[in-house]
């Protein structure tokens, strides 16, 4: 008696929900459509005519002094990326990027999750003012940025320098040595604030319950810090590491702004400037043939390193 | 029901927004000629509309480009221009236009550095308008002219030039006992004893080598040279040995001023005078002016580069531009009918700061420019040094050599390499750029 009732219910159950199941996907998909149509035009589709790009060559094929006025695609194979992986530009403008993240975004972080602690403890009063005025440096464009710095580095007219030397002290930020960490501090002076956001998010998004528990166990702020804050924000660390790594290794407004003030910072300081300035032809071999190969390497080798990251830290999290 | 209608409907707005922004996107880049082309091959013989692309300044006081242009249209009604201003550098400006070339909607007309014209040409980007060329020839003087041709055939009119000339501030030279040095001994004994009283004579501007030492060099040779279709290169000329000497000089003697020519700091030991002479191009006139500042007004003065570099008295180019018929134009005849009247707008184009590359000689410095240089009529130095320039041919793939040479100065500015290493740079990047382009080398 029970069993065909049930079955009959169930199969019109079925039929019932698929039709609401099919009309919400309907409608998912409709929002789903100007994503999906921007991400295809602005995303997928560059990033296919580059890979396609990158295994060609163009080359005047007229003969003679000026090649008769047409260049030509060539095919030429993986010989591009040949080039990129054999160039010792590419690599060393690698390292100058690597040497950068290496030092700019421990730091950075350290300075955000400090930032972030002290805002979410009960020392600061009017948190929101602070928020605020810590986070306004990201809200100034990466290239205008690099250009105030540009002046507070310049040795005639920087306000900086003029304070060192009330101390006998003549820094120049240009220096050859100096001039990676001229950049550092413009891009921890933009986004610091940035990460301090995501990080007090993740503070203020651990149950209070735990602090008066702790509280009645007899801890101490500085303990509430130590053994229950930081081990709940590991999560936001890992993203705002992930996020830095990532915008590091494609390091351009500064390097491209401060060119202007130190022809020193060379085409091909970093991998994005050499790609870009081989695209324009100031670099040889120029074209977009090698500019895409460049691009991809780089590409490649963000992605091992992220990649990387993320493992090593899941591993320490799981330990 | 309705909440259904209601979220389809939002759907529909939201595309159809979308749709918007793009439309939006798409028209405000390719409106600078596609549309031109197609209405002009409309109702062809009726209205023909040219457009035209350039990088002139205008700023504040001078004769702004499209109220020339306007000029035009109102006496032209069948030949109807439109000017776009370019806001950007000469290399992003380029990679534009290939761009535009490649799919078809290139403006008819645009600006092109001379030095930059054989690389355009090699990116198969212009137009041979030579049949149309040849009766405009008597309005620009010959060397401007016939840097406008690549291999015998003619792309466009030459617009102005960028001789090299010596920029110095008189009054500070008076007081430091010194006169503009005529020989290369003079110069480095003039450059030392304004050093030991805190003073520069001469710059050495790492963002400009690619420019501006190539023109030193070139006064007095060519480094590039064509035989039976290929390229001789030899960037090691006497006048590159000349140049390497003289500045590694100054630069181990401390005499020379190192700040970047685009960098504040230039400016600012402008204004401070310590930087009391520069070598620089003509076009320069008007942006030192801006640099300097009202301070130094009526102080400075134009003189002819001397003797300094065993350049026998000739000077070199620095920059300098002519307007290139694009590919894609249907139009040359008329594009180069306005293009001869739009170069030859004397005054006009004066105020924009321009030494214009016309045949007429009789060109007048603007009041302002004459008040700043202490009453001097710089434009007939400036003439004069236009006359006075070495022929100079560049190679495609040109601005490759330009960015090894600014690296390679910056090195020498910093003491980790020498100037000569600069062209030696240039030398082998040269080879490299020429391959890479495809084209023939004599070995």
């Amino acid at each position: 008696m029970t069993t065909p009732t049930r079955a009959a219910m169930k199969g019109r159950g079925v039929a019932k929900r698929s039709e609401a199941v099919k009309r919400e996907e309907r409608t998912g998909w409709t929002f789903m459509v100007p994503f999906c149509l921007l991400f295809l035009i602005v995303f997928v589709v560059p990033i296919i005519w580059a890979i396609y790009q990158s295994f060609f060559q163009q080359v005047a094929t007229g003969g003679g002094a000026y090649g008769g006025g047409t260049l030509e695609n060539k095919f030429v194979g993986l010989a591009n990326f040949q080039y990129v992986i054999t160039s010792k530009a590419f690599w060393s403008g690698i390292g100058r990027v690597f040497i950068y993240t290496v030092i700019q975004v421990p730091l950075m972080i350290i300075l955000a999750l400090a930032l972030a602690m002290l805002m979410d403890s009960f020392i600061v009063k009017h948190v929101s003012g602070f928020r605020l005025l810590y986070f306004l440096p990201y809200a100034i464009p990466g290239v205008v940025a690099s250009i105030i710095w540009v002046f507070l580095y310049n040795q005639q007219i920087s306000p900086i320098v003029k304070f060192c030397e009330l101390f006998g002290l003549h820094p120049d930020f240009f220096a050859n040595n100096v001039v990676i960490g001229s950049m550092a501090n413009i891009t921890t002076w933009t986004f610091t604030g940035y990460n301090m956001l995501i990080f007090l998010a993740a503070l203020q998004a651990i149950p209070h319950d735990l602090y008066e528990a702790a509280r009645i166990d007899g801890a101490n702020g500085w303990q509430i810090a130590m053994k229950i804050k930081l081990p709940n924000v590991r999560g936001a660390a890992l993203l705002a590491m992930l996020l830095s790594i990532v915008g590091t290794i494609q390091l351009f407004n500064e390097p491209q702004v401060m060119q202007t003030a130190d022809p020193g910072i060379s085409d091909s300081f970093t991998p994005m400037m050499m790609a870009l300035n081989t695209s324009r032809g100031s670099l040889t071999p120029k074209g977009d043939g090698p500019a895409s190969a460049i691009a991809i390497v780089m590409a490649l080798i963000a992605g091992v390193l992220a990649a990387t990251y993320a493992l090593v830290e899941r591993k320490v999290n799981e330990s | 029901m309705v909440s259904y209608t209601k979220r389809l409907f939002a759907g529909v707005a939201a595309i159809a927004a979308l749709g918007m922004g793009l439309v939006g996107c798409g028209s405000s880049s390719g409106d600078s000629s596609a549309s031109s082309n197609a209405d002009a091959s409309k109702d062809s013989g009726e209205v023909v509309k040219i457009t035209y692309m350039h990088r002139l300044p205008d700023n504040e006081g001078m004769t702004t480009v499209d109220s020339i242009v306007d000029q035009w249209n109102k006496d032209h009604p069948n030949i109807q221009v439109t000017a776009t201003k370019f806001n950007g550098n000469a290399s992003d400006m380029i990679k534009k236009l290939e761009t535009d070339v490649k799919s078809g909607n290139a403006p008819d007309l645009a600006q092109v550095g001379y030095a930059e014209l054989p690389e355009v040409y090699t990116k198969g980007m212009l137009e041979d308008v030579t049949q149309y060329a040849e009766q405009y020839k008597d309005h620009f003087a010959e060397g401007p002219y016939n840097l406008m041709q690549v291999g015998g055939k003619y792309y466009g009119l030459p617009q102005d030039t960028g001789p090299l000339v010596y920029f110095y501030n008189k009054k500070a030279f008076d007081e430091l006992g010194l006169a503009v040095p005529g020989t290369q001994e003079e110069l480095i004994a003039a450059a030392k004893k304004a050093a030991a009283a805190g003073k520069y004579i001469m710059s050495f501007q790492a963002d400009e080598a690619g420019n501006m030492l190539t023109g030193l060099a070139g006064a007095s040779s060519n480094w590039y040279t064509v035989k039976d279709d290929a390229w001789v290169v030899d960037t090691d000329t006497d006048g590159s040995k000349a140049v390497a000497k003289v500045y590694q000089e100054l630069l181990d003697s401390k005499a020379v001023a190192t700040n970047p020519r685009w960098d504040p700091s230039f400016d600012a030991s402008l204004q401070k005078e310590e930087l009391v002479g520069t070598i620089g191009a003509a076009w320069e006139a008007p942006l030192l002016m801006q640099s300097i500042g009202d301070s130094g007004k009526g102080n400075w003065a134009v003189a002819q580069v001397g003797d300094w570099f065993d350049n026998d008295g000739k000077t070199g180019p620095d920059g300098g531009s002519g307007v290139a018929v694009l590919k894609g134009c249907e139009h040359g005849k008329e594009a180069m009918e306005f293009l001869d009247w739009f170069n030859t707008q004397t005054d006009a184009l004066i105020s924009q700061g321009l030494v214009v590359a016309t045949s007429d000689t009789d060109v007048k410095t603007p009041d302002s420019w004459k008040e700043y240089y202490g009453g001097q009529d710089i434009m007939a130095e400036f003439v004069k040094a236009n006359d006075n320039m070495g022929d100079f041919t560049y190679i495609p793939g040109f601005s490759a050599v330009a960015t090894a040479m600014t690296e390679a100065a910056s090195k020498a500015a910093s003491g980790k390499g020498t100037v000569a290493d600069i062209f030696a740079a240039a030398q082998t990047t040269s080879i490299d750029t020429l391959k890479d382009y495809g084209l023939s080398i004599a070995q």
